[in-house]
């Protein structure tokens, strides 16, 4: 059995709480927020208790941190933990500062280092069963990759002002994702974006709708196409194709009930958001993490793969900005 | 019947004969081709006669004359016919030189009403459907486009040189439909290519994979993925990204049936290519060519439709050539 502190009880911080009693190797034994009402009802609904980030890390019964607090504290947080000894689990992103997530990467991106950055969408099993029909070779060699991934409805403005922007905030989901079904680096990044959903995301400087193009260097092309507002629910679609076909992940209904009338045939809605469509991402991500703590597991997606996925998001932003290709 | 010539009888000339022949209000009176092994069979299987192209120019009774001759002679055959006060219906493109076409326009402005440039996708069921679901606001206000545009195979490399290039002679498909949905010009033209299926198609200074980004002065953004192989059919496909909804056309499957097993659910295939995807299409287009020749219609595309999709082409190659984007 392994103690788990986690660091944040906000909206993602009670999705992984949750997660790590249903893990039966893991006992949630700390919650840290400042915020303390939401501190205290998370450890009543867990039956864990609440404590302050020292107290938590000197214990030496905790084996692993959970660091789901505000984005621009998770640097710090993973360089406390991990110097105190402890498996990390952090939720993405790394930093919004490529400069600063850099400057940590000694420290952080070893192959020694227990830090397991939580990409989700590596661990949606339609994902998952995508990549491992790729790996199978089923479609051949790969060539391009389309993603889209376009939010239901956009966020309020003053999450925009402090979400480092589209392609930090949203993007850089993508951006992961494009770098681990391509299976190479990527070297050239080009972004067309605009400020179609609402006008208040343009005042506030950032942008709402982009395609962006991502080039590796054997020339495999990757498009994402990002809204932060579909207007029909979280789509959430890959296709990648390779010299002998096609492979796709369709978006997720909310069931297999459709209704044919006079108007056509209707499926059901998608699932609505995140927390619905990557529920089971959400729990594999925390399964991997009882098995790092085991020992039986190593990381597979880590530091270093924060630092890419921010400096594609730096090099997308750049791109939107100058109109034209960012060499990586 | 108004009576029609054909100039042609190759794979394209052979659909245009047929559908010709097979319209009601249209009678296919004489095939033109120098070819006697393609013009003899295809004129006495549509009780057509064979002729030279002078003799049909002067033969006042024929009134439409359908340009189906290999494309380097397009643009000069249609002058011939609208000067010797025909009508025309020509297959795409009407040139594959944009200072060419454009030394043209004086003569062929005027007679616009009389040219019918053939591009085929206008007149698919399934996109007439969707531009009319765009434009009736179903999905709010159009932001963004996918087109999805991907051949079966490989054309021989012999048909590379003479085909003008991906962009112009494939691509020119998308960059007539994206304008033509989007009730938009772009104004900014992005594209990548690579040579990822046929080394031969690079050695002859062509590409066979692109992505193309277009921007219209509103930021509207369009996307269009090409292949010269899918591996699995003729991919045909376009999404329209709205301010409450999408629509989107799917690909067709040859039958209905699907075969479900211990691997999965199996659909049926994609029709193969163009011939059996868009057979409807040229119907259509024929069809549209009557209602010309009968004064009920002015052509759908012709001249200007013809010049604006080869402007897209060429800044197309321009920005893949330099991977800057390229402003109209």
């Amino acid at each position: 059995m392994h103690d788990i502190a986690i660091l944040g009880a906000g909206r993602i911080g009670r999705i992984h709480a949750k997660n790590v009693g249903g893990q039966p190797g893991l006992r949630l034994k700390y919650v840290v927020d400042p915020v303390a009402a939401a501190a205290d009802s998370l450890a009543a609904d867990t039956g864990a208790s609440v404590t302050d980030l020292d107290t938590a890390l000197n214990d030496p019964a905790v084996a692993g941190v959970i660091v789901a607090s505000s984005t621009d504290t998770h640097l710090d947080y993973c360089l406390k933990a991990v110097a105190a000894g402890k498996a990390v689990f952090c939720e993405k992103p790394i930093d919004l500062d490529l400069a600063r997530a850099r400057s940590a990467q000694g420290v952080l991106g070893g192959k020694d280092v227990k830090l397991f950055l939580g990409f989700n969408r590596r661990f949606d099993p339609n994902f998952q069963g995508l990549k491992a029909r790729l790996a199978g070779g089923v479609v051949g060699a790969l060539e391009t990759v389309h993603i889209t991934s376009h939010d239901p409805a956009p966020p309020p403005v003053s999450y925009v002002k402090v979400s480092g922007g589209l392609f930090k905030d949203m993007a850089i989901h993508d951006f992961d994702m494009a770098r681990w079904l391509l299976d190479e680096p990527v070297v050239e990044v080009f972004a067309a974006a605009s400020c179609l959903v609402d006008p208040a995301i343009g005042e506030a400087g950032d942008v709402d709708t982009a395609k962006i193009l991502l080039r590796t260097a054997s020339g495999k092309i990757c498009v994402i196409s990002n809204s932060r507002r579909s207007g029909y629910g979280y789509d959430q679609r890959i296709e990648a194709f390779g010299a002998k076909g096609l492979v796709r992940a369709d978006n997720v209904m909310e069931s297999t009930v459709s209704v044919w009338g006079e108007a056509g045939a209707a499926s059901d809605s998608f699932q609505n958001f995140f927390l619905d469509r990557y529920a089971e991402a959400y729990r594999r991500e925390m399964a991997h993490f009882a098995g790092i703590l085991r020992g039986d597991e190593t990381p597979s997606v880590g530091y270093v793969d924060g630092v890419e996925a921010l400096a594609l998001a730096e090099a997308a932003g750049q791109s939107a900005k100058t109109g034209q290709v960012v060499k990586l | 019947m108004i009576k029609v010539a054909q100039l042609g009888a190759g794979r394209m000339g052979a659909i245009h004969a047929r559908n010709a022949a097979a319209n009601p209000r249209l009678d296919l009176v004489a095939l033109v081709d120098p070819r006697p092994e393609f013009a003899g069979p295809l004129a006495q299987a549509l009780g057509a006669r064979l002729a030279s192209f002078d003799e049909v120019l002067a033969d006042p009774e024929i009134k439409g004359i359908i340009v189906a001759s290999s494309t380097d002679a397009h643009l000069d055959n249609a002058l011939d016919a609208v000067r010797a006060g025909k009508i025309v219906f020509c297959e795409k493109p009407l040139d594959l030189n944009l200072a060419r076409l454009l030394g043209a326009s004086g003569e062929l402005e005027k007679t616009d009403s009389k040219l019918f440039v053939a591009f085929n996708r206008r007149f698919d069921p399934h996109y007439q459907a969707l531009k009319a679901r765009i434009d009736s606001g179903e999905i709010g206000k159009l932001e963004s486009l996918h087109i999805i545009n991907h051949d079966p195979a490989t054309p021989p490399p012999a048909f590379i040189p003479t085909s003008g290039g991906l962009f112009k002679d494939f691509t020119i498909h998308d960059f007539d439909l994206a304008p033509w949905l989007m009730g938009e010009r772009p104004i900014v033209v992005f594209a990548w290519a690579s040579c990822l299926i046929d080394p031969e198609i690079g050695r002859l200074g062509d590409v066979d994979t692109s992505k193309v980004v277009l921007t219209t002065a509103s930021g509207r953004l369009c996307m269009i993925s090409n292949s010269r192989r899918s591996g699995y059919g003729y991919d045909q496909r376009i999404e329209a990204f709205g301010s409450k909804g999408a629509a989107r056309v799917d690909n067709l499957t040859n039958t209905a049936v699907s075969v479900w097993g211990e691997a999965g659910a199996q659909a049926d295939k994609f029709p193969y290519a163009f011939i059996d995807r868009y057979a409807g299409a040229y119907a259509a287009e024929m069809d549209h060519f009557a209602d010309v020749l009968e004064g009920k219609a002015a052509p759908e595309t012709g001249f200007a439709a013809s010049v604006a999709s080869l402007e897209l082409a060429e800044a197309a190659a321009r920005s893949a050539a330099t991977g800057a984007p390229v402003r109209l």
